[in-house]
């Protein structure tokens, strides 16, 4: 058997400048609407006493997610038509001969990977740049990251080198699906489940 | 409005709508042969008509169900994966549903086998209905991703709706065919033997449903908090899912309810005691109880889907 393939963000190096997302959606030639790697800027804040005076503590920090070719992937659990393919190295694709456009999947995924094109009448999603990969370079997202944030391999040597973490806010939580995901997190990182920031500028980029 | 899953909403709605109604006239079968008063064939007289309705009902409802699919060359894809996809069971027994209906309703019109033989086939239709409001709730009950949709609500959502819009619409459905067959005539006291039976048959079965109504209606107006409740205390998409039930569409849709559930069915039950001597104006309640009713579900039905706010990014 194969290994399994997933993602690595080193969230402590992003600074949003979202050319992975770019250098993903130029590859792909991605419509207007479907965005298969998004960068969100996670914010919050609180005030500090400090002595007689208060103090803003706040914070800011970006998340980078396409698919995570989960190990649990609800979406090929949900799919009717079996388009929803996972093959031996995790990694989840959308068979267009299959697939009739139900949407099904993009309700059931916790971070928005299948995305719905209406000029095709298909679902689309992130299929680890699979035509780099087989000519050996880095999927397009990993190769375009001007602060190496991102990289990509088999998950457990990521694992081994990273960790094990896979959520922080505001991610799902990770026994959803089984994200195949390392995150080395940011400082001000949050647990999931004890969020006090929010999501801004949603629909930047 | 939800515009975009409008597909989805009329399937929803017409598709439960035909469960129910198919469930409901199988009761009033069941109820009026128990009791013995009316013979099995002048019973049907009076219920087929409803019967047919249910499956102009469940046709409307797969053809809307068809609209929401992006590439239907595929479509026969559908049940491949009935192993995990709940959506590939609902396909399955929605259809299985509307076939057996349908060979029931033929059996229905041109009387073949016995009766014994077609109510087996009702029975057996009826329970693939009950199967099919289920499947269709677990696909939103099982998507942990989206709060508002994975929880205990959404069957029991769906199961109200089809049990309140089934029995109204039946209730509609035989009053209107009381009024057709007695369109023609101007004095209504002239009513044959027959006839008069037939509107006492009905005004029975009109007074359980606006029994059922009021029950139902009692359901939403439980319900509805402890959702709202359950959501208002859940993570940042749940919230965000509890505001949808807020503002001008979802007040308007309660009062549509609740004035077609409750106050209409209070006067379908007062007037059905009274209808012996003219049916007009119980079936001017029991169609105006039908027609908020379904208004308001249609409006509700819209928030649900407003409510697909997931978790996550």
């Amino acid at each position: 058997m194969s290994e399994k393939l997933g993602f690595y963000f080193d969230q402590s190096r992003c600074n949003g400048c979202r050319a992975c997302q770019v250098a993903c959606k130029d590859k792909h030639d991605l419509p207007v609407g479907i965005t298969w790697r998004r960068v969100v800027e996670y914010q919050g804040g609180t005030w500090q006493v400090d002595g007689d005076s208060f103090q803003p503590s706040v914070f800011a920090s970006y998340m980078s997610v396409s698919c995570n070719h989960c190990e649990d992937a609800v979406c090929v659990q949900v799919c009717p038509t079996t388009a929803m393919t996972q093959n031996e190295d995790g990694v989840v694709w959308v068979d267009d001969s299959k697939c009739i456009g139900c949407r099904y999947c993009e309700w059931a995924c916790p971070y928005s990977a299948p995305q719905y094109d209406a000029d095709q009448g298909l679902m689309s999603k992130c299929d680890l740049c699979r035509d780099y990969r087989a000519a050996g370079d880095d999927p397009a997202c990993v190769a375009a990251c001007p602060s190496r944030a991102l990289d990509w391999g088999p998950i457990d040597e990521l694992r081994a080198e990273h960790g094990e973490l896979a959520a922080i806010e505001p991610l799902p939580d990770a026994s959803i699906t089984s994200p195949n995901f390392v995150i080395t997190p940011h400082r001000d990182a949050q647990p999931v489940g004890t969020g006090t920031g929010h999501i801004v500028h949603e629909h930047e980029g | 409005m939800n515009v975009h899953e409008l597909p989805m909403i009329i399937f929803t709605i017409l598709a439960q709508m035909s469960v129910g109604a198919f469930i409901v006239l199988g009761a009033i079968q069941v109820v009026a042969r128990f009791r013995g008063r009316i013979s099995g064939e002048q019973l049907d007289r009076l219920t087929d008509p409803a019967l047919y309705a249910v499956g102009v009902t469940l046709v409307l409802g797969l053809i809307a169900s068809i609209a929401h699919l992006g590439s239907l060359g595929n479509v026969i894809n559908v049940v491949r994966n009935v192993g995990s996809s709940w959506l590939s069971w609902e396909i399955v027994l929605g259809l299985a549903f509307a076939a057996s209906g349908f060979v029931f309703a033929a059996t229905q019109w041109f009387k073949w086998g016995s009766t014994g033989l077609r109510q087996a086939l009702a029975g057996i239709t009826a329970l693939l209905g009950i199967a099919l409001i289920g499947a269709m709730s677990m696909i939103y009950t099982t998507l942990e991703a989206v709060p508002a949709w994975s929880t205990w609500v959404t069957p029991v959502q769906f199961f109200t709706t089809t049990i309140l819009l089934g029995a109204l619409a039946v209730g509609a459905d035989l009053m209107g065919t009381i009024m057709w067959r007695q369109r023609r005539k101007d004095d209504v006291d002239g009513m044959s033997e027959a006839e008069a039976l037939d509107l006492q048959i009905i005004s029975t079965a009109l007074r359980g449903i606006a029994v059922v109504a009021i029950l139902m209606l009692g359901v939403v107006f439980v319900v509805t908090p402890l959702h709202l409740t359950a959501l208002s205390q859940g993570g940042a998409a749940a919230v965000a899912s509890a505001q949808v039930f807020s503002g001008g569409w979802f007040i308007t849709r309660l009062l549509l309810v609740f004035l077609g559930a409750g106050l209409l069915g209070l006067f379908v039950f007062r007037f059905a005691r009274e209808s012996q001597s003219n049916p007009r104006p119980l079936a001017v309640v029991a169609t105006m109880a039908f027609g908020l009713v379904f208004v308001g579900e249609f409006m509700g039905r819209s928030l649900f889907y407003d409510q697909m706010i997931r978790i996550g990014m």
